[in-house]
């Protein structure tokens, strides 16, 4: 652990930190020809937790994101999905991305299919699920997402916020052990930013282990039980989030903050 | 001059035949082309380099070669080079088929390269293969902003499915020109030949525009 570990009698204890940790990053390393993305990065996240991953654009955030379900291989380092490193054989790699849900920037519906068959696509396809069982899932799934009347609409003619609601229903209707949000709020308009957060809430209420790189601080400061900052494809402190937001221990962590026009 | 119009009439049987000789070519040849095109389009994507290069060569020699030269090949040089003897219309098929898959390659290729990785990856991420990804998201994206390309490639297809005539396999083009050479009504054949052609191809080329208007990308 790094040595920003919080000091247990200031913070609440981490979440299930008595039961081995869902994921862990150790080491990992990523470049892009001779940029480096991420340098050497660890970090452990436990059942059931919501962690954000915040700091500048470019700094390695959504590039973790995206090495946890193997979209984006990596150079050093491993990374552990409940113990047992991410595999590199492609069939082998797919069970792996069954197990986690992920949720992108641009939404990524696909567009030749109405809302309740993009949900409903996941099971039919990779699970063998009769089309009848998953549609009737799907619609469950999009009620959630408060999206039941829009079911038979074509991403086409939905709000982003709505087009997003429906890309988390189709994400969960793999049954996830894990959510993967990479900015889902960030090529959002400004007033369907709410109706996407307030989903992602209830979902960490639920208990959802969630990782989201989110620009929300709002949302990491309410919902995240833990922050981690990175600059320049490293960790600079993680905490809790009244730490992070209240008390960083770390110079470049309140330079961002402010930048941010984040005032405790 | 005297023109005598009733030759169309009295070869309006073998007429109707060549036109249908040249709609079925131009169907065949499509619903072979299509596949064929796609099949080398994925093995120009694939990361094999065998395969791209395979495919590379194939669309590169067939796409710059005029379509007639690809027809006497088959004709004259396959059975020789390769032992095998065609019928004229298999024959005309082969060298048809073979000249419409190297352009439909490349607008497969360019349709699915347009669509946007994060489909693909949104597809991945959900644990489906990369096959499925690309039968179950990409290709049926990329089908529909293609329709145009391919609709216009069918009607060029069909206007040069008469350069077959070369090799007497009797379509349109060949019928006509036979009953000119055994009637000597030059005009009034290459007359017929072109009214058959035209009210043929005019509603397709409608029904083209209409798709372009339909599925052409708007974005």
């Amino acid at each position: 652990m790094n040595a920003s570990t919080p000091n247990a009698s200031l913070a609440p204890a981490r979440k299930n930190a008595d039961q081995p940790p869902v994921l862990v990053y150790e080491n990992v390393r990523k470049l892009y020809g001779d940029f480096v993305a991420l340098r050497g990065v660890s970090l452990q996240v436990h059942k059931g937790e919501v962690m954000c991953l915040i700091g500048p654009s470019g700094s390695g955030k959504s590039t973790l994101l995206r090495c946890t379900n193997a979209l984006e291989s990596i150079d050093g380092g491993r990374v552990l999905v409940d113990g047992v490193p991410l595999p590199t054989q492609e069939s082998q790699v797919r069970k792996v991305r069954q197990r986690m849900g992920m949720v992108f920037q641009s939404f990524e519906l696909f567009p030749h299919k109405s809302a309740l068959d993009n949900v409903a696509m996941g099971p039919v396809t990779v699970l063998g699920m009769p089309e009848d069982k998953a549609r009737a899932r799907a619609m469950v799934l999009l009620e959630k997402v408060g999206l039941a009347n829009k079911a038979g609409n074509f991403p086409a003619n939905l709000s982003g916020g709505q087009q997003q609601r429906v890309a988390i229903a189709r994400a969960l209707a793999m049954e996830p052990e894990v959510m993967l949000f990479d900015e889902p709020t960030s090529a959002l308009d400004p007033e369907t930013v709410g109706e996407v957060l307030t989903v992602m809430q209830k979902l960490a209420q639920e208990g959802m282990t969630m990782i989201v790189v989110t620009h929300e601080m709002g949302f990491a400061r309410r919902v995240a039980d833990w922050v981690v900052v990175f600059e320049a494809g490293a960790i600079i402190e993680q905490g809790p989030p009244q730490q992070i937001f209240e008390n960083p221990t770390v110079e470049r962590t309140r330079d961002f903050l402010g930048h941010l026009g984040w005032n405790g | 001059m005297t023109f005598d119009w009733s030759v169309i009439w009295t070869h309006r049987q073998a007429l109707l035949e060549g036109a249908a000789l040249t709609v079925g070519l131009t169907v065949l040849t499509m619903l072979l082309a299509v596949p064929g095109g796609i099949a080398l389009a994925l093995m120009r994507l694939s990361p094999n380099r065998l395969l791209q290069s395979a495919s590379l060569g194939f669309v590169e020699f067939f796409r710059n070669l005029p379509l007639i030269l690809v027809i006497y090949w088959a004709f004259y040089v396959m059975p020789m080079a390769f032992d095998v003897q065609f019928s004229p219309i298999t024959t005309a098929l082969v060298a048809l088929v073979l000249n419409i898959a190297a352009y439909n390659a490349e607008t497969f290729r360019a349709g699915i390269n347009s669509i946007r990785k994060g489909q693909m990856e949104a597809a991945l991420a959900m644990g489906m293969s990369r096959r499925q990804a690309m039968f179950k998201v990409v290709i049926p994206q990329a089908a529909r902003r293609i329709l145009p390309v391919i609709a216009s490639t069918w009607i060029s297809l069909f206007k040069d499915t008469s350069l077959v005539s070369v090799i007497a396999v009797g379509e349109l083009a060949y019928t006509s020109m036979q009953i000119r050479a055994q009637t000597f009504r030059v005009l009034e054949m290459l007359t017929a030949m072109a009214a058959i052609y035209w009210l043929m191809g005019y509603p397709q080329a409608k029904l083209v525009d209409w798709i372009h208007r339909k599925y052409g990308v708007k974005e």
